[in-house]
């Protein structure tokens, strides 16, 4: 007689991509609006971006319940936060919050696959990229999710950006315009809209300058 | 342990203007060590046809010597070349054959049809047959490949910028794989000649 093997997981995958992309003095975050549980669609309707501080913006795919408590716990703590400070919390101040909240549930993880984008304490673009249980990298450009694999190979094509390993330090900013950087962006969805099947229906971009924050939508493929 | 993950492979043909082009990584590991970096995945059947073969890389050269053999077969009783078409039907045969014990390859078939018609496609390992107009990936690095692609393809491109393209997206595809790769192996076929060509990438 074997082993009896749970047959319930506490998790679920609502697919989706997202992707971030860091310019000079902007920041593009999108991601699509498809919630999917296996083969079927729940909504077409559904934000996986949430904006977490005034110039930090995060776009989560994976479990949507996960994500919705990770964002709710990080509220709360920007939150005290400025209560403790007087100030809003800035990028990198959220990037390491969000990497303490995720290792913090490292042995029952949040199965979030997160990208955080906004502008760092001097304007510039920075997005980190994370994992499910918090390590985190900041880099030029990122995508998570389902369509990831199809997707950031073309980014690292477009955005060629160096390795951290290269000395001289050099940026992990990407020299696109900002109007450039949505189209690269609109382009990499319709393509990945196209093979692979939890990524569709409406993309939903955020673009975060110097001016603010403003939201634009794109239809996509809703097959 | 996954078959279809233990060597590595990464294979791509794409349709041009009167012309294809096949390509494909040069890595041959076994599971995580490297063995070679010149490992030939893509053979030509004949002057206007090319199988490329991912998977495992002992299957994929049985497959291969067993179907020159039924081409060579062929040549001898038609006295002329198969047609892309009939070749790949000849293929999905084969792999049905073994349908209870496969041979874990994915074929990507690329060739010139009648009247110069470019014709790709590939199946899975039991012979499904996916005919595409635009282009055909297989391997490890299938997803991104099918990204890569996705955002890359034209239609009617000419033979240099179709070897541009298909370079590009292989070679960025490949670099997010970490079982494919040390470069890339390029065939353009026109109906006039056959340039083969190496890429250089991120040997690693």
């Amino acid at each position: 007689m074997t082993k009896q093997q749970a047959n319930w997981s506490p998790y679920d995958n609502n697919g989706g991509s997202c992707v971030a992309i860091a310019g000079a003095d902007y920041c593009v975050i999108a991601a699509d609006t498809r919630m999917s549980t296996g083969y079927n669609i729940l909504t077409r309707e559904y934000s996986k971006i949430c904006k977490l501080a005034d110039k930090c913006v995060m776009a989560s795919s994976g479990f949507q319940a996960d994500v919705r408590a990770l964002q709710k716990q990080l509220a709360a703590r920007h939150l005290i936060y400025q209560h403790q400070h007087n100030k809003q919390m800035s990028c990198p101040a959220m990037a390491q919050l969000l990497s303490n909240t995720l290792y913090y549930k490292r042995f029952f993880p949040y199965y979030s696959f997160n990208v955080l984008g906004g502008l760092d304490n001097e304007g510039k673009g920075c997005v980190l990229t994370y994992d499910a249980v918090g390590s985190y990298e900041k880099v030029g450009y990122s995508s998570q999710g389902s369509g990831s694999t199809l997707i950031m190979p073309f980014l690292d094509n477009q955005l060629k950006s160096p390795s951290p390993l290269l000395l001289p330090a050099q940026d992990a900013v990407t020299p696109l315009v900002e109007a450039e950087a949505i189209d690269l962006v609109k382009t990499v969805f319709a393509s990945a809209s196209e093979r692979d099947i939890y990524t569709g229906d409406k993309l939903e971009l955020v673009i975060i300058n110097a001016a603010g924050i403003r939201r634009e939508y794109m239809e996509l493929r809703k097959d | 342990m996954q078959i279809f993950e233990y060597n590595g492979s990464a294979l791509v043909a794409m349709v041009g203007k009167n012309c294809f082009a096949i390509a494909s990584d040069r890595r041959l590991g076994v599971q995580l060590q490297t063995i070679a970096t010149d490992f030939q995945r893509i053979s030509k059947i004949h002057d206007r046809l090319f199988l490329g073969l991912s998977g495992l890389a002992t299957d994929a050269q049985t497959l291969y010597q067993r179907l020159v053999f039924r081409h060579k077969l062929y040549q001898l009783r038609e006295e002329r070349d198969m047609k892309p078409e009939t070749f790949a039907s000849l293929v999905s045969a084969i792999l049905y054959e073994k349908r209870f014990g496969p041979y874990f390859c994915q074929p990507v078939i690329a060739g010139l049809g009648d009247e110069d018609k470019p014709f790709i496609c590939t199946m899975d390992s039991i012979g499904a047959k996916e005919l595409a107009k635009d282009f055909v990936v297989a391997g490890t690095a299938s997803e991104s490949l099918y990204g890569a692609c996705e955002s890359m393809f034209k239609e009617n491109m000419e033979p240099e910028e179709l070897f541009e393209t298909v370079s590009q997206a292989l070679l960025a595809s490949v670099d997010r794989d970490c079982l494919s790769g040390w470069g890339g192996h390029v065939y353009v076929v026109t109906p006039t000649e056959v340039k083969e060509r190496i890429l250089k990438g991120r040997m690693d």
